[in-house]
């Protein structure tokens, strides 16, 4: 056998062992507590399926953002209906959080006006005057 | 990690075993044989075995401590099997052997619960202390059990079946008892051992009745290392005790004060006994010993400065030229074979058992399953510690075996049945 070879496979063997290595570890760290890479908070997607102006417009949240008619706001929503700061959306670990803010015109979920914190699930509509959001 | 996940690791470490077989066998020129497939087959079998049997009796059992036993046994088997294939033949049986163990060990436990263990402390004290008393047995009585003195340590005990004789070391065994013991008598006196209510100019000590069962366990370590010449046993003992008391209590005093015990007789058995003596010569100068004393270590010396940075490969280098290389030094031998790299691999490996082992006695709610997964943990640690340690000339050597990668039956049961014992721990915990 030649040496080349032999030396070759020695190499896979060892990296063999240190791809193994590399996925219990993986595995393990998350047990321990430790997250071996920086975990990436996954964002949530919100698509607007009815709006006048931004219809198909899809967002990711990935941070708390806040939703308004104001320019200032982290998204403006393009409908008559929307308070300046209208509602916060929170991305936890549990999935989104909605907050209203003191909307004059409601914020509904699923057909259903909310004022306190509520978890959004997937598939869950929300709806701030005619703009209809859903979340995916 | 999910059980096919553990399933699916068990496979791919178990094929590791066989590429590093056919290396060594490439390496032989001789041709691949039939031991690729056997011993494919036989790590399948064995760790797959124990896989089925957390299924059936320990379902909600931490997945994560077979993958890096597997592995560590991959590359030990694959040294061992590359210095001696008839001591490998012989291992893939204890490997089977001690699998089976495991397994009766999860069944057992499993309508008993480790609360068993707890119960009946003083019968397993009683159990491990007849088990390490066992090789002191005559050598040449009428009676088939008898004690055996090999390389100047009386560790043995060679059960003698008429046609063959059967050969183990009962301290692997042992070692898991006094753990077992030990934790479960800290479980019942945590409280009255962690109250410091003295003071000793700024460091509280606790009252001297509760340093009682330390000076026993000292004692009693002592006595090993003068009846049975065993260092390593009897460290191993002494640091995993003082360990456990700390863990239990949290008192850095118990630490200090095991150390100086520790250090205190270390100095005395230094004076007293030339088998420590050689140990420490060999430790401090191998190389103005070459010829006697330090010729183990200077060769692991050797085998692991050629092995470089990714060795000489499996079945191309000259591990058989240690001493005991498939026994004590066979860290030595994968780091002249697999080179730097693959002696970090190992001890990254080690570390995650650690990791995980630590991990199940963090999450432990009850105080004895939390200690007893942190003794035999800290046991295993310390065991790793000392014999690499040993090699690397970072303490001195003692030969005790390198936790599932050294040849060695009654050591492989023994860690098989340590690592049932912490999968049950995970089970009891994970509710």
């Amino acid at each position: 056998m030649p040496d080349v070879i032999l030396a070759l496979l020695r190499i896979i063997f060892l990296g063999l062992v240190y791809l193994f290595v590399w996925q219990v570890a993986r595995a393990i760290g998350s047990h321990v507590g430790i997250s071996v890479r920086r975990k990436r908070r996954e964002g949530t997607k919100v698509l607007f399926v009815r709006s006048e102006t931004q219809q198909g417009v899809e967002i990711e949240v990935s941070s708390a953002t806040v939703l308004g008619r104001s320019e200032e706001a982290d998204l403006v929503l393009e409908d008559p209906y929307a308070s300046d700061f209208h509602m916060r959306l929170v991305a936890q670990d549990s999935g989104l959080m909605l907050h209203d803010l003191g909307s004059t015109n409601g914020t509904y979920v699923n057909g259903r006006r909310v004022t306190a914190p509520t978890q959004l699930r997937r598939g869950d509509s929300i709806q701030v005057g005619k703009t209809v959001m859903e979340v995916r | 990690m999910t059980r096919r996940a553990e399933a699916a690791t068990i496979v791919a470490a178990s094929g590791l075993a066989a590429f590093g077989v056919v290396l060594v066998n490439l390496a032989r020129e001789g041709g691949v044989d039939a031991q690729v497939g056997l011993t494919f087959l036989v790590f399948v079998i064995a760790f797959g075995g124990v896989h089925l049997a957390a299924r059936a009796w320990a379902p909600n059992a931490t997945s994560l401590l077979l993958p890096p036993v597997v592995a560590l046994t991959a590359i030990g088997f694959l040294e061992v099997y590359r210095l001696d294939s008839g001591r490998a033949g012989l291992q893939r049986w204890w490997l089977l052997i001690g699998a089976s163990l495991a397994a009766v060990t999860l069944a057992l436990l499993s309508t008993h619960t480790t609360s068993i263990l707890r119960r009946y402390r003083n019968l397993t004290l009683l159990i491990s202390v007849v088990l390490l008393l066992l090789p002191n047995l005559p050598s040449d009585w009428a009676v088939p059990l008898e004690g055996l003195e090999l390389n100047g340590s009386r560790l043995w005990v060679v059960f003698d079946l008429g046609f063959t004789e059967m050969r183990f070391q009962p301290a692997e065994l042992a070692k898991l008892g006094l753990v077992i013991f030990v934790a479960s008598y800290l479980a019942d006196h945590q409280r009255a051992l962690r109250e410091a209510h003295r003071r000793v100019g700024p460091i509280r000590v606790p009252e001297p009745r509760q340093l009682i069962p330390l000076l026993i366990a000292w004692g009693a370590s002592v006595l090993i290392l003068i009846w049975q010449r065993d260092l390593g046993a009897s460290l191993l003992l002494f640091a995993g005790f003082v360990l456990l008391l700390y863990a239990a209590t949290g008192a850095t005093g118990y630490l200090v004060a095991g150390w100086f015990l520790g250090v205190f007789a270390g100095v005395a058995s230094f004076l007293a006994f030339d088998h420590v003596q050689r140990r420490v010569v060999a430790w401090l100068a191998p190389f103005e010993h070459y010829q006697d004393e330090g010729f183990q270590i200077a060769q692991g010396i050797f085998a692991l400065g050629t092995g470089s940075l990714s060795g000489a490969g499996p079945g191309l280098g000259r591990p058989d030229l240690i001493p005991n290389a498939a026994t004590d030094f066979v860290f030595a031998a994968v780091g002249e074979e697999l080179g730097f790299a693959g002696t970090v691999a190992v001890i990254a490996l080690y570390a995650l058992v650690v990791a995980v082992g630590l991990g199940v006695a963090f999450r432990s709610r009850d105080t004895f399953r939390k200690l007893l997964a942190a003794g035999l943990t800290l046991v295993f640690a310390v065991q790793v510690l000392l014999i690499i340690g040993g090699i690397l000339r970072l303490v001195p050597l003692t030969g005790i075996t390198l936790p599932f990668m050294s040849y060695g039956g009654s050591a492989l049961v023994g860690n098989m049945i340590l690592l049932a014992l912490l999968m049950r721990i995970s089970h009891e915990e994970a509710v």
